[in-house]
């Protein structure tokens, strides 16, 4: 067996490993997380639920109606929220990073959660009720608002002559994203006392009181954007050399931006409908991937996904655990846990490399 | 292979490329040459479909490029430019990998055993498999673009199209990537289309070029339409003079600076030399480079000269390696060999004879030693005998004037036949054959010219110099077999 074999062997077992332990990691945040709160649920009876609701089995008795309301009613899908919303947003993250080939870019970049969140604040401030949707109201506007955002962007580059050229989506992604800003303020600053707190805490983003019904409107959304994503892989690596080389290869340079443009607007747009802004989780995550991975789409899609699922089950318990019963708002968590250890990792990358 | 017809296009409203029509046959190097902004590029953009044609049809293989979709059509053809970004750490098996996604089929397009033998291969051809698993940026500039070629013959493609390959890379790595696709091109039949920049190294891997000035084909044919030097300069707006590669049956070319003409301030032509003599050489030391024609031992054929050197040797001199002879006693002297025409005689120095004619034009310089010792015959049947006695005529003959190549071997011609009328009219005999001889087994020629003035392409006995260089030599000549006949009627 010759040097560059063994290499080769090596680096498929580190992608094994990387796989079971993104795996295992994320049952373990999963279960963690359904486990930690104020009340304590012991673990057979936390699985007993879960499964007696899902599926139907059932081999015990006498489990209090309050604790099966606690678990399954609430814990339960606010776990699942983080682990979906952790997900689509590291993967939207990898696809923009991949799609527009910029380090910097993370899913909020072309002004889609810009849009989606100024739809959340205009039914926040105005209190709409949409067609009785109830408050279903904010998920769906916000929706809208992060598509008609796409729409814009996608208006703008086309009308610049360029031929959706990725500076002109990412500058026109910027515009769209300061001038929403500026609107979201002004309506900030215009509203009340009680009104601005709680825009201001849904604009930081939480996972928190969404329950069932959120994840039914959410996971839709989800499915779609990732099956998009995920069979976009090897263009994503094509596009790594630049679109003319990607052209040449014989891609449709334009359809696939579009369509990766589509999949990761859905992941994103879906993903601030529901639980407004979570930063640090799209741009880092996948970074983090690629430092232990390498830069092939084909893994650190599927990888990002799950480590971005555990990571944002982890925050979400560390901000409602940390200053019990008060919650701190889920981005502060993802940012000042997160940066450090990428941090150290970036920073032993760069060391080994010198050596 | 690619049949292109009346194709026009370019960025925007701005028509580049106007009304082309050329064709690319299967297995051949074709080069498209030009000035920046001639077009080149713009017609590779076009045929690739990165720009869109406003007129015309470019065919492939004989399908029309627009019946073909995207993956068909990179089935068919690669193209490799000077890019070298590339974003993330891709290794170089992934970066060689992704050639083969137009070949890759399903839902899922998984790599199969036919990707990777295709990836294997073409690593192995472009000799990029020992780092494989290197990240791609790291590489060097060489090891990048073979790393590009790699992964366009893993798309493998029928036609290549290469967009200033060589761009970024030294000589030794542009041969090594020019090497391995002609040898590509010439096993495989794969079809190459390419824009070079350099018209000599196109010239030698090219089979057909096309000649391309301001959108429009000035001329298509073999490498040898780069002779024509007035339709270089037209395209180019370079002074250009085609020669040929010594070796190969290839034009190469040589681009001139602007530059000063040497001066002629000076009192006569003699004065431009320096003569240096002892008993062991002749030297001559011009203050400019002479061109020359010669067939000396040190400098021979075509160059450019200051010094030149008639070294003295004994008659039992032992010529194994006369040229690291006159090297040795060059450098002894401190005179740059690279700049000296060396001839070797065994007559006495003392007896070298040098005439000038100072004219207005075409001012000459004859310095001749010479020895008729081995006199022969040349028409007279006879084995050629290898040397027997002292006796060589070297003759220095230095013009001012300018020319041309063929002019200086009109002026060998015209020196040639005044030595050998001088040893007619002296009955100077061949004594192994009894006839009169033609000149000596040994003679040494140079002729040497400023290059200043009008240039001339001849120098027959038709023209001024033809007819001056011939009475000088013969004049000279004369006087110098003169001396030798002397010194030998004394011994």
């Amino acid at each position: 067996m010759d040097k560059s074999s063994i290499r080769k062997s090596s680096s498929n077992r580190i992608l094994i490993g990387m796989y079971i332990f993104s795996g295992a990691f994320l049952f373990l945040a999963a279960l963690l997380g359904l486990l930690v709160s104020s009340v304590t649920v012991p673990v057979p009876s936390i699985i007993h639920i879960i499964l007696q609701n899902s599926i139907g089995l059932s081999w015990m008795e006498d489990i209090p109606r309050n604790l099966e309301m606690i678990i399954w009613n609430i814990r339960f899908p606010r776990v699942l929220l983080a682990l979906f919303i952790g997900a689509a947003l590291s993967l939207a993250g990898a696809a923009f990073q991949g799609l527009l080939r910029n380090p910097l870019a993370d899913p909020y970049t072309i002004g889609v959660s810009s849009g989606a969140s100024l739809g959340s604040v205009l039914v926040l401030y105005f209190q709409i009720n949409l067609l009785g949707l109830g408050s279903f109201s904010l998920p769906v506007v916000a929706i809208i608002g992060g598509f008609v955002a796409l729409m814009i962007v996608f208006g703008m580059t086309r009308l610049s002559n360029r031929g959706m050229a990725i500076e002109t989506i990412i500058l026109a992604g910027i515009i769209i994203s300061a001038f929403i800003g500026a609107i979201v303020s002004l309506i900030i600053a215009i509203s009340s006392q009680e009104d601005m707190r709680q825009i201001l805490y849904w604009l930081m983003g939480s996972v928190g009181m969404r329950g069932w019904s959120h994840l039914q409107l959410f996971i839709p959304f989800f499915l779609i954007g990732a099956a998009i994503l995920l069979l976009h892989h090897r263009e994503l690596n094509a596009l790594a050399m630049g679109e003319e080389s990607a052209q040449h290869l014989g891609l449709d340079v334009k359809k696939r931006k579009i369509w990766i443009l589509v999949g990761a607007s859905l992941l994103t747009g879906a993903s601030v409908a529901v639980s407004g802004s979570i930063g640090f989780v799209g741009l880092v995550i996948p970074h983090l991937v690629r430092l232990i991975t390498g830069p092939n789409h084909r893994h650190v899609l599927p990888l990002s996904m799950l480590t971005g699922g555990a990571y944002l089950v982890l925050a979400d318990l560390i901000a409602r655990t940390i200053i019990a019963p008060k919650e701190l708002p889920i981005g502060v968590i993802t940012a000042l846990v997160g940066a450090p250890v990428f941090a150290i990792l970036l920073m032993r990358r760069f060391g080994r490399g010198k050596s | 292979m690619i049949k292109v017809e009346r194709l026009s296009g370019g960025y925007g409203k701005e028509q580049v490329v106007d009304n082309v029509s050329f064709e690319v046959r299967k297995g051949e190097f074709f080069a498209l040459l030009g000035p920046n902004g001639s077009g080149k590029s713009t017609i590779f953009k076009l045929i690739t479909g990165v720009l869109p044609r406003l007129g015309g049809e470019v065919e492939l293989d004989g399908k029309s490029m627009t019946a073909l979709s995207m993956t068909e059509k990179a089935r068919m053809l690669a193209v490799l430019t000077q890019e070298e970004k590339v974003f993330f750490d891709f290794t170089v098996e992934e970066i060689v990998m992704l050639g083969r996604y137009p070949h890759q089929r399903g839902f899922l397009k998984s790599i199969s055993s036919e990707d990777q033998a295709a990836v294997e291969r073409s690593m192995s051809i472009c000799k990029v498999e020992l780092y494989r698993y290197k990240p791609f940026i790291e590489l060097s500039g060489g090891e990048k673009q073979r790393v590009l070629l790699a992964k366009a013959l893993a798309q493998e493609p029928q036609v290549l199209l290469l967009d200033e390959p060589t761009n970024h890379l030294d000589i030794r790595h542009t041969f090594d990537m020019l090497n391995l696709l002609k040898e590509w091109q010439q096993t495989n039949e794969l079809t190459v289309f390419a824009i070079l920049h350099d018209l000599n190294v196109a010239s030698l891997y090219a089979d057909r070029v096309a000649l391309l000035k301001d959108g429009q084909i000035i001329e298509i044919g073999s490498v040898h339409i780069l002779r024509k030097e007035k339709q270089l300069e037209e395209v180019y707006g370079v002074r250009v003079n085609s020669g040929s590669h010594p070796e190969i049956a290839k034009p190469q070319l040589f681009l001139s600076p602007n530059t000063e003409e040497i001066s002629t301030s000076d009192g006569g032509f003699s004065t431009m030399f320096e003569l240096n003599r002892d008993e062991n050489v002749i030297h001559l030391r011009s203050r400019h480079s002479l061109r020359t024609i010669s067939n000396g031992v040190i400098g021979e054929g075509l160059s450019w000269a200051k010094h030149f050197c008639n070294f003295h040797v004994d008659k039992n001199y032992n010529c194994s390696d006369p040229q690291q002879d006159i090297r040795n006693w060059l450098e002894e002297r401190g005179i740059p060999v690279e700049e000296t025409i060396g001839m070797m005689t065994a007559v006495q120095l003392e007896d070298m004879v040098m005439l000038t004619h100072e004219a207005n034009d075409y001012s000459c310089l004859a310095v001749i030693t010479a020895g008729v010792g081995n006199a022969v015959d040349i028409s007279a049947e006879a084995e050629p005998e290898i040397i027997r006695r002292i006796g060589t005529i070297n003759t220095m003959l230095f013009i001012d004037g300018h020319l041309t190549d063929g002019a200086l071997v009109n002026a060998m011609l015209s020196a040639t036949e005044a030595k050998t009328k001088v040893i007619h009219d002296m009955h100077i005999i061949d004594k192994l054959t009894g006839t009169i001889a033609t000149g000596t087994s040994t003679d040494s020629l140079l002729i040497a010219c400023t290059q200043r003035g009008i240039p001339t392409p001849y120098a027959g006995s038709g023209t001024v110099v033809g007819k001056r260089l011939g009475q000088l030599i013969y004049q000279a000549t004369k006087q110098a077999i003169g001396k030798y006949q002397k010194r030998t009627a004394k011994v």
